[in-house]
């Protein structure tokens, strides 16, 4: 039931794309072998701690996915993990942003980092001030604390907590679905050319196609939504942005995706992300009650407001029940 | 009391402060004073188990009998809780009105009778809601008026 209420979220060619090929393709993928049995390979394990060197399929993403495997009781992941004093971010070396660029920058609030004057802020003073201007909650612009969309860059960088991400995949498309807001993205794979974005609504997880370089999918997307955010920090983005991104299976239980963003009305040059790697996530063990796969952990209005009652209450905002 | 509870709260200041700044989903140490986590028994008035995070209104009791009415944060993200074995029901049923509780808590950085739960304890003193970090330097202020409020220099 819930996955079904998920797509109900995809346009209607999508739904109807999906309902032919990528759902019939999933159902498959669970009780066979992957279709491109012709690239299973096996490979050296040089990427991180996984020494699975078990066959598979490098051409193949379907499966449940996490960075943060432990709650499902599976080997850690260290290469899983942003590195460095804050999470929930793109990273990567952040280039110069444009003057149309730093204006938008300075209008987000974010909420993650740490607090200007902090004594983390103070003692992490060489890292880019994104990561050193936390607002409270209450304060904050961030449409993550509004349930708005978060947007495509967002949802891939998302991963301190135990969000899951699901990849259902078939030779025209790739559907990738993410455990927190309850969002997914798509990924066409059938040889279409990317849409004239002038000519199209933009949107938050924007047009994607992807094609194969040797055993590396490279995707590429353009007509994103300019009200979301490139990650937690406030960082912005343009409608003409284009996010190229290139996903690698570098062993059977790891999945990899390095991003690069051209932006040149936000940023003077291409900004590469910090790879994220998930790991592979068995069916059985992401499971509750009996039933496996991703939880419905959707961001629902009416709850948010609640907690951001308490959350404007605990920053001064509004008179707390104190006598 | 207070050079007490500022050695006591020093400890682990570092330590609370990397792990809810990295970890927490919606700005915790910015909203929350996590560096003096305190100790109260209390009385659940209403559980709800909500998205982004459940909120806890509860009762305390101070030593002079006075009852304060607290509004609080608590807990995980329910898709956490439900894969930690602590699904609605069960938290529904462990944190019914009117159950005794032990709570550690971070006050508003703002003070008043608002905070986050950081961790609960059932009277058995078993750890109800998920297993949480263990809080040994947190500061027992059970009957003390208004529990822990940050001082002027704790809000940033």
């Amino acid at each position: 039931m819930t996955n079904n209420t998920g797509f109900a979220r995809f346009s209607r060619r999508a739904v109807r794309a999906l309902a032919l090929t990528a759902v019939p393709a999933f159902l498959l993928v669970q009780s066979s072998a992957p279709q491109n049995v012709a690239k299973v390979d096996r490979v050296a394990t040089s990427a991180g701690s996984d020494k699975d060197t078990r066959p598979y399929d490098k051409h193949d993403f379907t499966g449940l996915w996490a960075r943060n495997p432990g709650p499902f009781k599976q080997p850690a992941c260290p290469e899983c993990r942003d590195r460095g004093p804050v999470a929930y971010g793109y990273f990567g070396e952040v280039p110069p942003r444009t003057p149309e660029g730093e204006k938008k920058f300075q209008m987000n609030r974010p909420t993650k980092g740490f607090e200007p004057g902090s004594k983390e802020a103070l003692e992490h003073a060489d890292i880019d001030i994104a990561y050193r201007r936390a607002y409270k909650a209450a304060l904050s612009n961030d449409p993550e604390e509004h349930c708005e969309p978060l947007g495509l860059m967002r949802l891939i960088a998302f991963s301190g907590g135990n969000a899951a991400m699901q990849i259902i995949q078939n030779k025209e498309i790739i559907a990738q679905k993410f455990e927190w807001t309850w969002d997914n993205r798509e990924v066409w794979t059938d040889g279409r050319a990317l849409p004239n974005v002038d000519d199209y609504l933009p949107r938050f997880n924007g047009y994607s196609v992807g094609k194969w370089e040797g055993d590396t999918l490279v995707v590429t997307t353009v007509g994103l939504d300019d009200r979301q955010w490139l990650d937690a920090f406030g960082y912005p983005i343009s409608e003409k942005a284009t996010l190229e991104e290139r996903w690698t299976r570098p062993s059977p239980n790891r999945l990899r995706i390095d991003m690069t963003l051209t932006d040149p009305a936000m940023y003077t040059k291409p900004w590469k992300a910090s790879p994220k790697v998930w790991a592979l996530i068995p069916k059985e063990a992401m499971s509750i009650a009996g039933w496996s796969g991703l939880v419905e952990d959707r961001c629902v209005p009416s709850d948010t407001a609640l907690y951001r009652s308490i959350q404007d209450r605990a920053a001064g905002v509004k008179e707390s029940t104190k006598k | 009391m207070r050079s007490h509870l500022t050695k006591s709260f020093g400890l682990v200041a570092g330590l609370l402060l990397i792990s809810a700044s990295v970890w927490a989903h919606h700005g915790t140490a910015t909203s929350y004073d996590t560096e003096h986590v305190w100790t109260t028994w209390a009385t659940v008035v209403e559980f709800r188990y909500l998205n982004p995070h459940p909120s806890l209104r509860f009762e305390r009791t101070d030593k002079n009998g006075k009852v304060e009415q607290w509004e609080s944060e608590a807990g995980d993200n329910p898709s956490q809780l439900a894969r930690a074995g602590w699904t609605k029901s069960r938290s529904m049923e462990a944190l019914k009105p009117g159950t005794r509780v032990k709570l550690y808590l971070s006050t508003a950085r703002a003070g008043g009778y608002v905070a986050v739960v950081e961790k609960f304890e059932n009277e058995k003193g078993e750890s109800i809601l998920g297993e949480r970090r263990d809080y040994p330097n947190a500061v027992d202020m059970d009957g003390v008026p208004g529990g822990y409020q940050p001082k002027p220099q704790d809000s940033k």
